[in-house]
């Protein structure tokens, strides 16, 4: 388990050291794993090393029969300590990467639901996911994979590499000969290999673009019976992806032959230099073992070593994309003085408040009212009229920009956002409703246990236990893509009963009895006006139906107060009430002038 | 609704031979290029261990024998044979990696041409996903068994003769107990394969429930917001990044634990090839030269075993692939021409349902014992609750499901006799969601009529009420309408898809009016294409506007695979039923929407 740390402190402009600063509580853990990786090279260059001692000193020699069972003891305890130690190596990576990869999910996590409102309207969810799937992968795999096998190819080089020095040092010298150069080939190589698979990899996208619009298009297709067509088209990209693999193998098929050559020519000449050294006697022949086996464990993984460089450098791209979304501030939900201990009462007072999310673009300017409580106030105007943004100014979801809002007396910033948002329940206009069960969902909002019987009380207020209990699994039906599909009506019948449970003081009603059906929508009303009861209520209404009820309504356009009063008040008043009254009466009147005409026609 | 069927982990674990037949029959083409590569990592694998040979000689015939000339000999053959296997290695590198890349070229072809023949059935029970799974990943497992994975096999195979082959040649009795060794490797390294593969598929579920939890909690943070839900959630998200943390450790765990034991396993050959070489040698039956080779062998034997456990282990998988592959082309489309069908040219005349009934795969019926005579040239308005049936009475019009009872006659004959490309390429389609493809204006029209020139389909475009709308556009005809047309608005969408049925000049015309909202002048323009396609033309419409209903020759209210109402506007209004209780209800909206009080309220009070 990791002990939680904020990853704030790990930020850095250099992506190196935010890695390394990630990395706290496991850097001694790391640096193990590397260290067994050293201890595991060195046992596998002793095993060389014993092999010459062997062809040397006791091969041929008198007391060959009583130490051959302890020379071969000997290579099963190096091979045992090279296999423990690559072991030991394996799992102290593995820990380190599969903890920073649950310490990073967790943080982000976290830090994205904690993020402001505005953050996420201006923010895909698309991107969100990437940096917090497949970006936290890249980091994980650069701990499992890519700098442990680039340190496990530096500790072989330089491990063998000191005991061929030990061993004769020119010899050595002469054996790396190529190593720049192949480190430097395999670097270029991987650049250039890593941007045609990128276009492979593009053409991938365009291809599975292509399938998609195609399947999802079938009726299009079917009903211009183009299949002809389509077949052609999918060709082309298919063929490009083709084309483009072949180009990706074509330079995989000359890079390796030719490395091949490099190295092979390396250790070639490494052996001839060596045999002749021996044959002069300036080694033995035993010396000449040892180095013919270690020089192998130089050359050919450096090879690899390109590889791990490209890729360790697009781990780091990841890192620091992550890093952009830990920067970001998140909303401080504890902060404010002032948690009253009983149930709020829900007198609210709006004092010359304005909000903007960019300077000099207010949305919303020098609102004044006054709502008492218990009573129900409606907002109405246009679409970007500033109703829902002003709806939203109360759990703190924005922040006023100037001006004061006072809640029960008390200035709105003085309360903690998560005290007024536990005290406030919203209902949305398209409800969200998460794939777990309805009771999950009933319940989602409620930290204490809840019986049976409480839920199905909340179900029936919201009229929704009926649709609930004609599903196959009643309470337990899953939502959403591995359950049933709900209906609007339900849906938001569901976000009712939810928001019945959750018992708030104060009620933000989004009105979107638009996209149901009329009996639906008796239904829907009745359900809200049971919770609507003795709860100061806003309601942001789209038709004029439904502020009727309302004890204030206030109008609203282009972001200020036009007009407030009550039903009777806003009609005896010339303005734009009035007008949208007199549209929906007109309205009215031509429905039955049509319709008599109709008749009259048809008689 | 999910059935077991789309379970994307589901696996045959059995070794299935006729599947194994089936996926070398889907290559057999490429035999050549197969033969080739195996060939060539031959080559390589056969020169690896003569290498190791070489080295042997080195020591034995030139180091320990003090012979210069023989040295240089061996290291010249050395040399060349370098270059040779260079030649192999790319040889076997190029063969089998474009082999691979047309397998995979082949496979998505192939799916992809039969996926176009299946009928709108098979699409209504197999969810898109699916299908992209089939065409992309399955695809690239199958072609990676046939070129790399046999590739592999075969190398390892070569290897491990080859090297069994130098050992017994340079010290029979060694070489045997090495082989001895060589079978427990393998079931050892497969076993272990197994189990590492089956830990991460653990972690595979695992993380796409981590996506899944992440999705969801970013599309919901306004409500998780409103509810306060942060501190359970992270909570329920700790117990699933600890259970990631678990199986993602696991299976590292089991995977570094592999090797070292295959190592420590090998190097109880090493140590008897010194101890009983030892012995060998100082009888002179072994030299030193053939020490260092059996170290060699042993030591790098380990590679070809791995790789063979690693194909063997995803050999599983590929044909679990290949078999869900072939179960997509073994699917057969519902509907297809009858042997005898025929092309009678037009399909102009009356429309007759006939005592139709109609159900998709096992639900309930949607059409019973339906009934209906069309005059040619009548406009149908079809209006009704959604779910009535509406949708599926037009379906089978177009034929793409056909009735389960009864029969459809269009000018007197049963349309089965017909063949489907005479029905439906003389039907002009416009959906509800209209769906464009990615690619330009012009291209999205000309759909409708692939040999139509630039002023064909202008002129379309003008008739569809679509050309005003079009030039405004920065780059006109040439614009981009971006995935699926997602770069217009609905309206927008809904002009181009009526000038692609205007091109098409369909002998019949079938559009599902949309639902959602179109501003007022666009409203008007689609109306405006809709009359002049309908013209003369015998068509249906699934009606949400109340002009479109007013001009209707007859109109259907469908309630429950039924028609409920039937008669003109006037006849029906007078009924007072559901037909005008619908009707009253979208005229309030309707004028509503038109005349929109808040803009002209507060327009008014500026």
């Amino acid at each position: 388990m990791t002990t939680s740390i904020d990853l704030r402190e790990t930020i850095s402009d250099k992506p190196l050291i935010g890695l390394f600063r990630l990395m706290r509580d496991f850097r001694l853990i790391y640096l193990g794993a590397a260290l067994s990786l050293g201890v595991a090279a060195a046992a596998r260059s002793g095993t060389y090393l014993l092999l010459g001692q062997f062809a040397d000193n006791i091969l041929g020699g008198e007391t060959a029969a009583q130490s051959l069972p302890l020379v071969a003891l000997g290579f099963l305890g190096l091979a045992g300590v090279t296999g423990v130690f690559t072991f030991i190596s394996g799992t102290l990576a593995a820990r380190t990467s599969e903890s920073i990869a649950q310490r990073l999910r967790n943080y982000i996590y976290d830090h994205i639901q904690r993020l402001t409102f505005s953050y996420h309207d201006q923010t895909k969810t698309g991107e969100l996911i990437q940096r917090s799937t497949s970006d936290i992968d890249a980091v994980r795999r650069f701990f499992a994979e890519q700098a442990i096998g680039a340190g496990r190819i530096f500790l072989l080089f330089i491990v063998n590499l000191a005991a061929l020095l030990y061993l004769n040092w020119q010899l050595a010298l002469y054996s790396i000969v190529v190593v720049p150069f192949t480190v430097l080939m395999s670097f270029f190589f991987f650049r250039q290999v890593s941007k045609a698979y990128e276009a492979y990899q593009e053409q991938d996208a365009v291809l599975s673009n292509t399938l998609q619009e195609n399947l999802t298009g079938v009726r299009v297709v079917k009903a211009f019976a183009r299949q002809a067509f389509e077949r052609d088209k999918f060709d082309v990209e298919n063929w490009e992806k083709f084309t483009r693999g072949k180009r990706l193998l074509l330079m995989h098929s000359l890079y390796w032959p030719i490395s091949d050559i490099l190295t092979g020519g390396q250790m070639l000449a490494g052996f001839t230099i060596g045999a002749i050294m021996a044959i002069n006697g300036d080694i033995s022949v035993g010396t000449y073992l040892s180095y013919a086996g270690m020089v192998i464990w130089i050359i050919w993984p450096i090879r690899n070593l390109g590889r791990l460089i490209v890729q360790m450098s697009s781990g780091m791209v990841s890192f620091k994309r992550i890093t952009k979304v830990i920067q970001q501030e998140r909303e401080p939900l504890c902060e404010g003085d002032y948690t009253p201990a009983d149930c709020l009462r829900g007198q609210i007072i709006f004092e010359n408040v304005s909000f903007a999310y960019e300077e000099d673009n207010p949305v919303l300017q020098d609102i004044n009212f006054r709502c008492e409580p218990g009573q129900i106030v409606a907002l109405i105007g246009s679409t970007g009229s500033g109703k829902t943004t002003l709806a939203n100014l109360l759990p703190r979801f924005y922040e006023y920009t100037s001006g004061r809002i006072t809640l029960d007396g008390v200035e709105l910033k003085r309360y903690p956002r998560n005290y007024l948002r536990g005290q406030i329940g919203v209902v949305e206009q398209e409800p969200f409703l998460f794939s777990r069960t309805i009771r999950e969902n009933i319940t989602y909002g409620i930290d204490r246990e809840v019986s049976e019987d409480e839920i199905i009380t909340a179900a029936k207020a919201a009229a929704v236990h009926e649709s609930i209990t004609s599903f196959p699994n009643e309470y337990d039906t899953l939502v959403g893509e591995k359950g049933v599909t709900l209906s609007g009506g339900q849906k938001q019948r569901l976000a009712i009963a939810r928001t019945i449970i959750k018992d708030p003081c104060i009620l933000i009603l989004d009105d979107a009895t638009s996209s149901v059906d009329i009996e639906t929508e008796t239904e829907i009303r009745a359900a809200l006006e049971g919770l609507m009861e003795d709860r100061t209520t806003f309601i942001i209404a789209h038709r004029i139906q439904s502020v009727m009820i309302a004890d204030l309504i206030i109008v609203l356009d282009g972001g200020r107060v036009v007009q407030i009063g009550s039903h009777e008040e806003l009609l005896s008043q010339e303005g734009a009430y009035r007008k949208i009254f007199d549209i929906q009466t007109r309205i009215e009147a031509e429905l039955e002038k049509e319709i008599a005409s109709v008749e009259k026609l048809a008689s | 609704m999910t059935t077991p069927y789309f379970e994307e982990e589901d696996f045959t674990t059995k070794f299935n031979g006729r599947t194994i037949l089936r996926i070398l029959s889907q290559v057999k083409t490429h035999w050549q290029w197969i033969i080739g590569f195996v060939l060539m990592i031959a080559l390589v694998s056969i020169l690896d261990s003569y290498f190791t040979f070489l080295s042997k000689r080195i020591i034995d015939e030139g180091i320990v024998a003090g012979d210069q000339f023989a040295l240089r000999s061996i290291v010249t053959q050395y040399g060349l044979l370098i270059l040779v296997q260079a030649a192999g290695v790319f040889g076997f590198i190029y063969l089998a990696g474009i082999l691979g890349e047309r397998v995979r070229y082949d496979l998505r072809q192939k799916m992809f041409n039969h996926l176009q023949d299946l009928s709108l059935s098979y699409y209504n029970r197999t969810p898109v996903g699916w299908i992209m799974s089939r065409v992309t990943s399955d695809a690239e497992r199958v072609a990676e068994l046939v070129t790399w994975g046999l590739l592999d096999i075969t190398w390892g195979l070569m290897n491990i003769a080859t090297a069994t082959y130098f050992m017994i040649r340079i010290n029979w009795r060694l070489g045997l107990i090495v082989f001895a060794i060589i079978p427990i490797l393998v079931i050892v390294a497969a076993e272990f394969k197994k189990k590492i593969i089956i830990e991460f598929r653990k972690v595979r579920k695992i993380n796409s429930k981590i996506t899944g939890a992440y999705n969801e909690n970013i599309t919901g943070v306004r409500v998780v917001k409103a509810f306060g839900r942060e501190d359970r959630n992270m909570n329920e998200f700790g117990e699933l990044t600890s259970e990631m943390y678990r199986a993602g450790y696991r299976a590292a765990w089991l995977s570094a634990l592999f090797l070292p034991t295959v190592q420590i396993i090998s190097a109880f050959a090493l140590g008897s090839i010194v101890w009983y070489g030892g012995l060998q040698a100082t009888v002179g039956n072994l030299t030193i030269g053939g020490i260092q080779a059996f170290v060699s062998y042993v030591v790098f034997m380990i590679w070809p075993i791995q790789e063979m456990a690693r194909v063997y282990a995803e050999m599983q998988q590929a044909i679990a692939s290949a078999e869900r592959i072939f179960s997509l082309i073994d699917a057969e489309p519902d509907i297809k021409d009858l042997p005898e069908a025929v092309d009678p040219g037009t399909i102009q005349g009356d429309i007759v349902y006939k005592h139709v009934d109609f159900q998709y795969e096992d639900d309930d019926p949607v059409l019973e014992d339906f009934n209906l005579h069309i005059k040619q040239g009548e406009t149908i308005a079809l209006v009704g609750p959604t779910g009535g049936g509406k949708t599926t009475i037009i379906n089978l019009l177009g034929r793409f499901f056909e009735p389960t009872q009864g029969q459809i006659l269009l000018n007197g004959r049963d349309y089965k006799e017909l063949s489907l490309n005479a029905i439906q390429s003389r039907i002009g389609v416009v959906l509800q969601t209209p769906y464009l493809f990615s690619g330009t204006i012009l291209e999205n029209i000309r759909y409708g009529k692939l040999e139509a020139n630039d002023e064909e389909i202008e002129k379309a475009a003008k008739l569809a009420g679509a050309h005003e709308f079009i030039v405004n556009l920065e780059k006109g005809y040439q614009e981009e309408v971006g995935e699926g047309g997602n770069l217009l608005s609905v309206g927008q969408k809904q002009l181009i898809s009526l000038a692609r049925a205007v091109l098409r000049a369909p002998e019949i015309f079938i559009m599902d009016e949309a639902t959602s909202s179109v501003d007022t002048l666009t409203e008007a323009l689609i109306q405006k294409g809709m009359e002049n396609l309908m013209e003369g033309r015998t068509s249906f419409v699934i009606a949400h506007r109340l002009s479109t209903i007013r001009r209707a020759d007859r109109i259907l209210v469908i309630e429950s695979g039924k028609i409920t109402e039937m008669g003109t506007h006037a006849e029906l209004l007078r009924q007072r039923g559901h037909y005008y209780r619908l009707y009253t209800s979208q005229f309030r909206s309707e004028l509503e929407r038109e005349y929109q009080p808040f803009q002209a309220a507060t327009v008014a009070t500026d």
